[in-house]
């Protein structure tokens, strides 16, 4: 099964985003979108799923980055304007 | 090319596809691989092609009322982009950057693009369907957002 999953920050000022993942996303899990990283704090069905695919959304809420030790370090924000 | 189509057979765009369509895709299909920074596509350039994220992470960046390029969002793996121009040739929607080392594409150009989904038209029809479910989920996604 591999799930879509449309990940939205709580708060609205930082931006999540879409990703295919082989697991099921579950609340307490860490994503990271660009610097950010964030926790999962919600996982709804968007969409019924269809074959192989489950369409998921997820809420998700930024994080102190001193617990991040499950995800790699994060770089140095690129200038997106290059 | 054989491993090619295993990878393609997972991208949900293609979803519905034999092995014989799996492989004519491939075929049309050119790797890019890309480092976190480098810029993919820009907003208001002519665009002729479509990609597909196999490996990594783009950001979508749209240029605010004061020229700024704003993030509107992260593409993950599996996720297209580029589709809009494709579709309806008209200039690009936004600015694509890589955000991760590395950041692996596939691209298909529009003229092959459109000239194998004429000649086999139930190919075009599982990849226009999957295209519009594609669509529909982002729209959702920034319904949400907002």
């Amino acid at each position: 099964m591999i799930y879509k999953v449309s990940y939205v920050i709580l708060g609205g000022k930082q931006k999540g985003g879409i990703k295919n993942q082989n697991e099921r996303p579950k609340v307490g899990d860490q994503v990271r979108f660009g610097r950010g990283i964030y926790e999962i704090i919600e996982v709804k069905e968007i969409m019924p799923p269809r074959e192989d695919f489950q369409f998921l959304h997820a809420t998700a809420k930024p994080i102190d980055k001193k617990q991040t030790g499950t995800l790699p370090p994060v770089e140095p924000e690129h200038d997106a304007a290059q | 090319m054989q491993e090619l189509v295993e990878v393609i057979r997972h991208i949900e765009i293609f979803h519905g596809l034999n092995d014989a369509q799996l492989a004519e895709i491939a075929q049309i299909t050119q790797r890019e691989v890309y480092n976190g920074g480098d810029t993919i596509i820009e907003q208001d350039a002519p665009g002729d092609s479509m990609y597909i994220i196999v490996e990594g992470q783009v950001e979508v960046l749209k240029r605010d009322a004061e020229g700024e390029n704003q993030t509107a969002l992260f593409l993950g793996e599996g996720q297209v982009f580029g589709e809009l121009a494709l579709l309806d040739q008209g200039l690009r929607s936004a600015t694509i950057v890589a955000d991760e080392d590395p950041t692996v594409v596939y691209s298909l150009m529009r003229d092959t693009f459109d000239a194998l989904c004429l000649a086999d038209t139930a190919l075009g029809y599982h990849i226009m369907r999957n295209l519009a479910l594609d669509m529909a989920f982002k729209l959702r996604h920034t319904n949400l957002d907002e």
